[in-house]
């Protein structure tokens, strides 16, 4: 009897805070057609998610996502996804966070967030699940943040809310401090710059070994020093979004994890980017990203610095958008590279896309992308690839379905 | 307004003449009768205009037109107008009851002109949850967390604006304007708003959601003489604020 009680206790309470749950089950299944190389993904050098051996029909995402309200003013967020590859698990969380919204007062509104989430970083992924509501496959920019970059632990944000006291504009400050990131930077330094739409998992892995299907799990503490990053963001109106932050993990680049072997990557990083709105369906993004990683092992030290800007206009008709973006990215080296190089990665990108969204369930994609790397360390394993352009062009059926879903 | 006018019709035609005017008097019966359709259609004619209920019928009137341009001479459609008696005993219009509902993570209208006392019913007619708040000095308060019409309605005694947002959907904004006039209401496509005005001096007011003049530059006097037909003009003088964009398909701008 007792489980019983417990299932129409259960039930109750499920029935007296239905009110305030919702929830979303997307599909997104992809047709592409690619001529990359294997990808850095799927153990090989590649930029793209799917290389030439991966074309033909892919599960692009499945997702799952639960927004359940506690009481007034706190609510869990849970958004899992499988990617349709072979990681630890078929499943896995992308975020996991409380969130604390009290009311705002005289203007000033609070929030704060404690969990595994994004930081404020990316202006065009934007859409449930961190999507972009402009192409498939994010900028490089935010292609990294997406496999290497999570927020585990807790941040504040103040914003004054000025659009609703008479004034033009809304000023927000953003801080955090997080720990279990110390990986974040391996990727950078032993592939590049990628672009892509796989999300790193929180219990997912990367590979730290180019050219090597090794991968390990990125999202680990080694040095057991907290992360820090402060932002601010300014938005005018409704149309223009304005967005600063200076990232750094402060790890000890002389930490190596027992377990995986990774070293403590010690990455530093200023973020920039504005979002211009009109109101007849035109959208500008720019974005940059500039900073540098770095590890000592036996006290030598090897630094990356890195580089990736995008430019993107899109331009939305009734429930068609159309976007073109470039891309631009480089990863520098401090030091001299096996091949006699100073830097691990240039590449440029151009992408376009069209997105048809019929109703609030399906939306249709068609995007094509062509990407040009000239990479050290593809060189230093396949020595006539050191150049390397690969395209790819890829069709999505997405359906949602929900209460989120409208 | 129809409906009310077509209860009000009912209501008195409910009245069985012959009840209350026994036989013997017949031309009172069909007297009752006239006055009886001549107050419906008076009533359904005073409604439908949409002028406020503080038309006081027995004061000679005038039909005033007031017109809203942008400082570039385009219309200003939705501009509120409030028409306010400068005379010392002059009342407030009477309270009323409206309601502003919350579709498609908006609030529907996005925008009422309320007299002071009335009351507003907040349901949300949203498969989300929405959560009101208000921290406008002329009515703070906060609807907790909620879909459907679990609240009572908010009363508003103060005028002035109260800016309404949702503490969960940034993107929502509504307004209400709390007026102790005697006359209100929003110009139409062409910028113009029309009502029949007690004679008398008055001053007039003009607001819109996106104006960046100030309310209080743009006021001015209007003197009402029986019988007139006047039209007034009030130029704005600065730009308003770009239009907010039409709400995103999707959840968007949780990150």
């Amino acid at each position: 009897m007792k489980p019983l009680a417990a299932l129409i206790a259960v039930g109750m309470g499920l029935t007296c805070s239905a009110h305030a749950t919702d929830w979303e089950v997307d599909l997104d299944m992809r047709l592409l057609s690619s001529d990359g190389q294997r990808s850095y993904l799927d153990g090989g050098t590649g930029a793209l998610r799917y290389g030439e051996n991966q074309s033909g029909l892919q599960l692009g995402r499945l997702r799952l996502a639960l927004d359940q309200n506690i009481g007034e003013l706190w609510s869990v967020h849970l958004d899992a996804s499988s990617w349709g590859e072979h990681d630890k698990n078929p499943i896995d969380l992308t975020e996991a966070y409380l969130l604390f919204r009290p009311y705002p007062f005289d203007g000033l509104r609070a929030r704060i967030k404690a969990g595994a989430f994004y930081a404020p970083i990316s202006l065009e992924n934007r859409g449930p699940g961190w999507e972009s509501p402009y192409t498939l496959t994010p900028s490089a920019l935010n292609t990294w943040v997406g496999e290497e970059l999570r927020t585990i632990g807790l941040e504040g944000q103040i914003d004054w809310l000025g659009t609703r006291t008479g004034h033009l504009f809304d000023v927000g400050l953003t801080g955090a401090v997080y720990g279990w990131n110390e990986p974040a930077g391996v990727a950078l330094a032993s592939q590049g710059f990628m672009l892509e739409d796989r999300q790193t998992t929180l219990f997912g892995r990367v590979n730290p070994t180019p050219g090597l299907n090794d991968p390990r799990e990125v999202f680990h503490e080694i040095d057991g020093r907290a992360g820090v990053y402060a932002g601010i963001e300014g938005r005018f109106l409704d149309r223009l979004v304005v967005r600063a932050l200076r990232y750094d993990n402060r790890s000890d680049p002389t930490q190596q994890d027992g377990v995986t072997h990774i070293f403590a990557w010690l990455t530093t990083f200023n973020s920039a980017g504005a979002r211009l709105e009109s109101g007849n369906g035109w959208t500008g993004i720019a974005q940059w990203l500039q900073g540098e990683t770095t590890i000592s092992p036996h006290s030598h030290r090897l630094g990356y610095p890195f580089d990736a800007k995008f430019l993107l206009i899109s331009k939305q008709i009734g429930r068609h958008t159309f976007s073109a973006r470039y891309d631009r990215f480089e990863v520098l080296t401090h030091f001299v590279t096996p091949t006699g190089d100073d830097y691990a990665q240039y590449g440029h990108a151009w992408t376009l896309a069209y997105l048809f969204e019929p109703n609030a369930h399906w939306r249709f994609a068609l995007e094509w992308l062509d990407v040009s790397t000239e990479s050290a360390l593809r060189e230093a394993i396949l020595p006539s690839e050191e150049l390397s352009r690969e395209r790819k062009i890829e069709a999505s059926f997405r359906y949602a379905l929900g209460s989120a879903v409208r | 307004m129809r409906p009310s006018a077509r209860r009000n019709t009912r209501l008195i035609r409910g009245i069985d003449p012959e009840a209350a005017f026994p036989a013997g008097l017949p031309w009172l019966r069909y007297g009752y009768r006239a006055a009886a359709i001549l107050l419906a259609g008076l009533l359904t004619l005073i409604r439908s205009a949409g002028v406020p209920a503080a038309v006081p019928g027995s004061v000679p009137s005038a039909s005033v037109t007031i017109t809203v341009h942008s400082a570039d001479g385009r219309p200003v459609p939705g501009a509120v107008i409030t028409v306010r008696s400068l005379a010392a005993d002059a009342r407030p219009s009477a309270p009323i009851k409206a309601v502003m509902d919350q579709i498609n993570r908006a609030f529907d209208p996005d925008l009422l002109v309320i007299p002071v006392g009335s009351t507003v019913d907040f349901p949300n007619s949203d498969t989300v949850s929405h959560q009101i708040y208000s921290f406008s000095p002329a009515k703070r308060f906060t609807l907790p967390l909620y879909r459907g019409n679990p609240n009572p309605p908010v009363r508003f005694d103060q005028p002035g604006v109260v800016t309404l947002g949702c503490n969960i959907h940034d993107e929502m904004v509504g307004y209400l304007v709390v007026t102790d006039a005697q006359y209100f209401g929003r110009t139409d496509a062409s910028g113009s708003w029309t009502a029949d005005i007690a004679r008398g001096k008055y001053r007039v007011a003009v607001w819109h959601p996106r104006m960046n003049d100030d309310a209080n530059e743009l006021e001015r006097e209007l003197t009402v003489a029986a019988g007139d037909r006047v039209t007034h003009e009030l130029r704005l003088t600065k730009p308003l604020r770009p239009a907010p964009l039409s709400p995103h398909p999707h959840s968007w701008d949780g990150y």
